[in-house]
């Protein structure tokens, strides 16, 4: 007998002689994994329900007849299992024999070669000559985008299928049944895919790979390099994969991204917009001393959030030294949004986690385009509308095609009026009784009939909603950018807070840039103001650059060491993939006299008073362990705040007649650094519904000028037939350093001006 | 019981061969001897064995056709490696004996394949497949041998021999729609709900409906119960249904609708409950242009107008009358009563006609005194009606006007009493009993469990052994009962136990309402008297339950109207088989079932599902997922569905513990 005490949750199972602990609602091989027993498996993958076509985890328990599927059998109290013996190992061989039936011998070219399950399992099942044989059958390569398909090579284990539809949402992969026919199918080739690589990354064999990756690289010879992806707010763990770039140049070169695939996803952007490092620079003294000069004479410092903590750290050390103001157009918004937040809800930190929000029953989505703006996210979402079966309401002036089967429920409100939704959502979500009685007052002097009518959205829908969320528990509300800079962006913040603390809702503030939230904590920004200025990714008097566009090179993110803060409020490290010989901002702030040996001296004095913990870069753990736990960096520390915020009345809402434009990148994009990529192409177009056209007097393909918070658009607009409605998208991450003074609410209605052709 | 050659089915073992007639054993099983009246069956092959009609028949070529049927009918399965790979090579392997080319060296890699088959593969067609051709190549080892030695093709390879299969499973079996449950159960583990839906579709349109109200037959037959407990397969159907309905992705059809013929072919059908919704919908399906007459102002039949809003909210019903009414080949007429003359006049401008109108009068509880005019005699169905109507639709007034405040008596012990006194309850009623003639295990059985339990909860009293002797009034208002008691005898010789009226038992209970639910009947005035339609002995429309032809040509029935009251989806199992044969019946002129349907009509006879098999590879004691339901404040004086349905996580376990009983069986003719 075991001396623990266990409660009716927990459960005790022996497996090959040792003594296990589980939870009800384990299986067999999630508790043998938790405790390092070996199971083999060839189409188990942790991150998705068990998919159970190869077999290979059969185990024995003591009393069943026959063969126990351990990757989805259940543990029950008590049981005594047994993972290897002869009968085992016999069916496991047979098992690998059959998945070697005419498998073709390719090994030798086979992108998968080295790091391939079936080489892997074959050998270790020592499977030397092939007793059993079917006829053959021809079956052609396809190309998919990014990704190319071999069915040939497939050996149906549907890991791709399910990330494609568990995952990412897109449920574009299939299985066409037909028996020793089987094949993967690509259902709506082209354009509907959103082209993430997950489908490719699981996949334990060279079936699914990468067109442009095929045939560059044995998988060997490639030197992983484990960082945090650059390109937006989640910071996902992946390895960049370099090795020297020809047999004449031995620079090195990223020659692909690879993820903890069995825990971890990624986008496309992630995966395959990794080639946006600064490359080329070298260190020109004279132009060091400039640099430092237009530092010191500096009034303001302007630059984008897709720096890192460390780089923040600094650039915070300098405005203590000199009084520089610090300008962050992608995270000032956000940081007073934060502030106003607090003010009310008494933490430093929004309560939600991706974790709960992919474990959640219901998910309110309010103002972001969500599986734009941050996809991680979205796929989160995903995971609980497929899992959980949660009830999705995305609240949004535009609706997204391509969120339609994870949402039940779109509430259409206008452009503007975000503060009256969010007011009525407060309305809907929270019990008056339960609240104190300020609270209770607010919500009851609510104007609901004319919040409702300006902004448009039906007392019958909000009733909808809230039925659809009845009895149930485990609530995220996700908010995002459209949010950060509305003119009403704190009392917005107040009214999500107040949601947080009363509506039993856990809140996910999507942080608007990569490190927008780590800029926010770790600099006291400012408002803009004019004198000398310089920039950093940013326009100014002196850039700074890591695209390579300014007066001196910076290194990308990829070419430096430092921490990022995501979304989930984890502190997590980044790598050097490749060499930079320029100089770095810590070498600019030595020559300010703003001191330290290495960028990453600045991690461990991150500040603890807004919850970031002392610790070394080099003691930062980056891995994940059996069981899939996250030990990357570590969690920020939620700290109490004074709760001296009220909830204020909602202002009259602006109302917008006309053709809208949002400002959204969409496709992989979400900065320049995205843009650079020669891989994901570019967004460079205003699209927008035949209403749109019709109203503003557009055809497509015709070029229109139109200027947005100083910055001039010249675009081709086209009509998107997936789109409705009265607004168009415009993208911005290809307009180089102005794309990161977005300071402005993203709805707006420029004078469309159509160009000469 | 069967006249065999040879049989392994069920674990006999009767081998005939060579032996005087004198000698012969029987099956024990009623296999299917003759295929169809003229055509004799040669062998029987299948899940649980293989059985021989006639001395002549190719063993070799059996076990190969057995094993092409499940190359055939793999995309039923060939989800798993040793059922894919295995089953490839099983057939590839045998093709080779059995045209004369093979090795006894294929023979030991058989007998390994099988092996690895049998004790790895996902779903039991892969598991049961090898074992009638396991014992084939035991018990006709020599036949084997033979092409193996002699390098020569088995007897009858190559010759023309029908060899008809089909794919079923226990559950399925069981329903009488013959749902493809393990295939919508699939769609739910994988999370494809949208697949889910087109699955239960193939043969049950109604997918909220049965997903909600369905007395489940299937769950008695599930070989989970072997081992534990069954899968709560009626709530999983549930998942497809709400994703559609959901997500507002369009219609999940089982195929493609066919385009409208225009043919000038038309069927029209009376009645617009599940029955003929269900005919329509297939028949559309097919393209053929229906017309459907309902005499109510509504759609959907006693499921609209009798089953309660809080068991079955009619916004999710409506969605599976839609599904049917927005197939470009139906068009519907309510407030469309179809009398004997109405009725002539369809018949003779339709190529044919189904009826489905239902059973929709009220039984009579037989006790003295009993009076349809007495204030306070109330039908179940009128009462039924009223109250759904007005609660569903706005139509009428609402049912606490006469209810609220009273007592009421119900004489039951079907779903329909189930209604009546929760109905009762919902509208304010004071106090509610249901008097029933048999105990409380038995109204489970004729119910569910949780509809038993949840109208206790409710604080309905069940009085059991009783039946109601006289009715009393004053100034014909109903004021009390008279009620005798009675106990279960049981016979000293082992017959029946009786029920025996206990004397001086008799109890009296003052009542405002009486509403009998004991049955219901046909209105059988809409039938002409000349037509000289045969009728059952219970007052309904004769067919030979196979093809559901009257005994009137181009005149159908199908539901209640046919069976008597019966389930929802005992009415959608008639009406798709119904469809079938009118959709061939139109254009041909006769009554026809398919293979498939002579098949499913085969299986049903020798029974799919058998209670006393062993479960082997899956871990016992994984328990049932329950669904949260609303408590007894939050919906004793409201219609809110009680049943809040699975969360994912409990759906998703519960199609886990799905163990794919799948089955392949052959005829060979």
């Amino acid at each position: 007998m075991s001396a623990r005490i266990t409660t009716k949750n927990e459960l005790t199972i022996t497996i090959d002689g040792k003594v296990c602990h589980g939870i009800q609602g384990d299986t067999i091989l999630q508790i043998a994994r938790a405790n390092s027993i070996y199971i083999p498996t060839m189409c188990y993958l942790t991150k998705v329900q068990p998919i159970a076509s190869c077999r290979m985890c059969v185990v024995n328990v003591e009393g069943v007849d026959g063969m126990i599927l351990s990757c989805q059998e259940k543990a029950v109290d008590g049981a005594v299992i047994t993972t290897h013996n002869e009968a085992l190992y016999k069916e496991r061989q047979n098992i690998m024999k059959l998945y070697n039936v005419n498998h073709p011998l390719e090994c030798g070219v086979c992108d998968k070669s080295g790091e391939c399950d079936l080489q892997n399992k074959t050998m270790e099942f020592a499977v030397a000559s092939q007793s059993f044989t079917a006829r053959d059958m021809h079956r052609p390569v396809e190309n998919w985008g990014f990704i190319s398909y071999d069915p040939a090579l497939c050996i149906m284990c549907e890991k791709c299928v399910h990330v494609c539809n568990e995952v990412v949402g897109d449920n574009i992969l299939a299985i066409s049944v037909g028996g020793y026919k089987s094949t993967i199918i690509n259902t709506r080739p082209g354009e509907e895919c959103s082209s993430c690589g997950e489908c490719m990354s699981v996949c334990p064999v060279g079936a699914l790979v990468s067109t442009d990756f095929k045939y560059t690289s044995n998988a060997w010879e490639l030197q992983k390099i484990p960082s945090s992806c650059a390109h937006c707010s989640s910071a996902c763990s992946l390895s960049y994969e370099v090795k020297h770039s020809g047999i004449g140049n031995h620079e090195k070169k990223i020659y692909r991204v690879t993820n903890n695939y069995e825990f971890t996803s990624l986008c496309g952007a992630g995966r395959f917009g990794y080639d946006f490092a600064n490359t080329g620079a070298k260190r020109d003294r004279a132009l060091f001393t400039s640099a430092v000069e237009a530092l010191k004479k500096a009034e303001v410092i302007r630059f984008g959030a897709t720096i890192t903590n460390e780089e923040a750290s600094i650039l915070q050390h300098i405005k203590e030294s000199y009084g520089t103001a610090l300008v962050c157009d992608e995270a000032r918004g956000y940081q007073k949004f934060l502030e106003a937040y607090s003010s009310v809800s008494g933490k430093s930190l929004y309560s939600g986690s991706l974790k709960n929000l992919s474990k959640s029953r219901g998910i309110i989505v309010l103002g972001s385009k969500i599986n734009d703006d941050n996809p991680m996210v979205k796929y989160h979402i995903t995971m609980a509308s497929r899992r959980e079966r949660a009830r999705v309401v995305y609240m949004h002036p535009i609706e997204d095609a391509a969120m339609q089967s994870i949402v039940t429920q779109f509430i259409k409100y206008e452009a503007g009026s975000e503060e009256g939704a969010a007011a009525l959502l407060a309305k809907t979500l929270i019990d008056t009784k339960k609240v104190p009685s300020e609270i209770a007052a607010y919500l009851d002097d609510l104007d609901i009939g004319n919040l409702s009518a300006e902004s448009n959205i039906g007392e019958d829908e909000l009733e909808k909603l809230s039925k659809s969320l009845i009895k149930k528990s485990g609530f995220t509300l996700v908010a995002g950018s459209d949010l950060y800079n509305h003119p009403r962006a704190e009392s917005i913040a107040k009214l999500l807070a107040a949601i947080e603390l009363y509506g039993d809702f856990e809140l996910i503030l999507v942080p608007p840039a990569t490190n927008a939230l780590g800029v926010s904590l770790i600099c006291d920004l400012d408002e803009d103001k004019d004198g000398y200025s310089v920039g950093y990714n940013a326009p100014g008097d002196f850039v700074l650059s890591a695209m390579g566009s300014g007066d001196i090179d910076m290194p990308a993110l990829n070419q430096q060491e430092g921490t990022l803060t995501s979304v989930d409020k984890r502190v997590v490290p980044i790598n050097a993939a490749l060499a930079y010989d320029g100089y770095t901002l810590n070498n600019l702030a030595c020559g300010l006299g703003v001191e330290a040996k290495y960028t990453i001296d600045y991690t461990e004095h991150l500040p603890v008073v807004k919850g970031y913990e002392a610790v070394a870069f080099d003691d930062l753990p980056d891995y994940f362990d059996a069981s899939g736990n996250e030990h990357r960096g570590y969690l920020l520390h939620s700290l109490d705040a004074e709760q001296t915020g009220t909830l204020e009345e909602v202002a009259d809402l602006p109302t917008y007649d006309g053709g809208v434009v949002y400002q959204c990148n969409s496709g992989n994009q979400f900065t320049s650094f995205t843009n650079k990529s020669k891989k994901l192409g570019t967004d460079d177009k205003l699209r927008g519904s035949q209403q749109f056209a019709t109203l503003s007097k557009l055809n497509d393909g015709q070029k229109v000028r139109f200027e947005i918070n100083g910055v001039v658009y010249e675009r081709v607009f086209m009509i998107d037939t997936s789109m409705k409605g009265t607004i168009a998208i415009n993208p911005y991450a290809d307009m180089g350093l102005s794309s990161t003074t977005v300071s402005y609410y993203r709805f707006n209605q420029p004078k469309l001006e159509v160009m000469d052709s | 019981m069967s006249q065999v050659v040879f049989s392994t089915w069920g674990g006999e073992f009767i081998d005939n061969r060579g032996k005087s007639s004198e000698e012969w054993g029987q099956s024990a099983f009623k296999l299917p001897e003759t295929y169809t009246a003229d055509r004799r069956s040669k062998a029987f092959i299948g899940w649980d064995g293989v059985a021989i009609f006639q001395e002549d028949v190719d063993a070799v070529r059996l076990a190969t056709e057995y094993a092409a049927q499940y190359q055939v009918y793999s995309e039923a399965c060939g989800r798993c490696a040793p059922g894919r790979w295995g089953g490839r090579i099983l057939y590839d392997l045998l093709d080779k004996i059995a045209r004369g080319e093979g090795t006894h060296e294929d023979v030991a890699h058989l007998r390994e394949v099988s092996q690895t088959m049998m004790l790895t593969s996902k779903c039991e067609i892969g598991k049961t497949v090898p074992k009638p051709i396991l014992d084939l190549m035991e018990h006709y080892k020599e036949e084997f041998e033979t092409c193996i030695n002699s390098k020569k093709p088995s007897k009858h390879y190559g010759q023309e021999i029908d060899y008809i299969a089909k794919v079923t499973a226990p559950c399925t079996d069981m329903c009488p729609a013959h749902v493809d449950i393990p295939a919508y159960i699939e769609g739910v583990r994988d999370m494809l709900f949208g697949d889910s839906l087109a699955a239960t579709r193939q043969t049950m349109p109604l997918a909220h409906t049965c997903g909600r109200v369905c007395p489940h037959p299937c769950e008695d037959a599930c070989r989970r119960t072997n081992l534990d407990e069954p899968i709560a397969i009626m709530e999983l159907k549930r998942l497809g249904a709400d994703y559609e309905t959901d997500h507002s992705m369009g219609w999940f059809h089982p195929y493609q609708p066919k385009p409208l013929r225009n043919d000038g072919k038309k069927v029209a059908i009376i009645g617009a409950g599940p029955a003929g919704l269900t005919a329509a919908y297939y028949l559309a399906l097919e393209g053929i242009q229906v017309d459907i007459f309902e005499e109510l102002p509504v759609l959907g039949g006693e499921v609209a107008v009798g089953v309660p809003e809080y068991r079955m909210p009619i916004d999710k019903y409506n969605k599976d009358i839609e599904l049917v009414t927005s197939m470009e080949a139906v068009t519907v007429y309510t407030n469309h009563r179809v009398d004997a003359e109405r009725l002539k006049e369809i018949d003779a401008e339709y190529d044919a006609t189904l009826l489905a109108f239902g059973t929709r009068l009220s039984k009579k509880v037989y006790a003295e005194n009993e009076r349809a005019d007495m204030e306070g005699y109330w039908g179940a169905i009128a009462m039924l009606d009223k109250v759904n109507l007005w609660s569903k639709y706005g139509i009428g007034s609402p049912a606490s006007n006469e209810l609220a405040g009273k007592t009421v008596v119900c004489v039951g012990g079907g779903f329909t009493s189930m209604d009546v006194v929760r109905c009762s309850v919902r509208e304010g009623a004071k106090k509610v009993y249901m008097l029933y003639r048999r105990d409380e295990k038995t109204i489970i059985a004729n119910t569910t469990y949780e509809e038993y339990h949840e109208a206790v909860e409710e604080g309905v009293e069940f009085i059991f052994y009783s039946a109601v002797e006289r009715i009393y009034d004053e100034d014909n208002k109903l004021t009390k009962l008279l009620v005798n008691k009675f106990e279960l005898v049981p016979d000293p010789n082992g017959g029946r136990a009786q029920l025996v009226k206990i004397e001086g038992g008799d109890i009296e209970i003052d009542c405002d309402y009486l509403i009998p639910a004991v049955s219901q009947a046909a209105d059988l005035q809409i039938l002409p008297k000349d037509w000289n339609l045969e009728l059952t002995s219970w007052n309904t429309l004769l067919t030979n339950g196979k093809d559901y032809m009257t005994s009137r040509p181009g005149l159908f029935a199908a539901g209640d109207c046919e069976y008597g009251p019966m389930t929802i989806v005992n009415a959608v199992g008639q009406a798709k088989r119904a469809a079938s044969v009118i959709g061939r019946y139109i254009y041909e002129g006769k009554v026809s079932l398919t293979d498939d349907e002579i098949m499913e009509d085969h299986l049903q006879k020798l029974k799919v599902y058998n209670k006393k098999e062993k479960i082997t590879g899956w871990m016992p004691g994984i328990a049932r997922a329950n669904s949260e339901k609303l408590g007894v404040d939050e919906r004793i004086d409201n219609n809110k569905e009680v049943n809040l349905g699975f969360t994912g996580e409990e759906a998703l376990a519960e199609a886990e513990r799905c163990m794919r009983c799948y089955y392949i069986s052959m005829v060979a003719v």
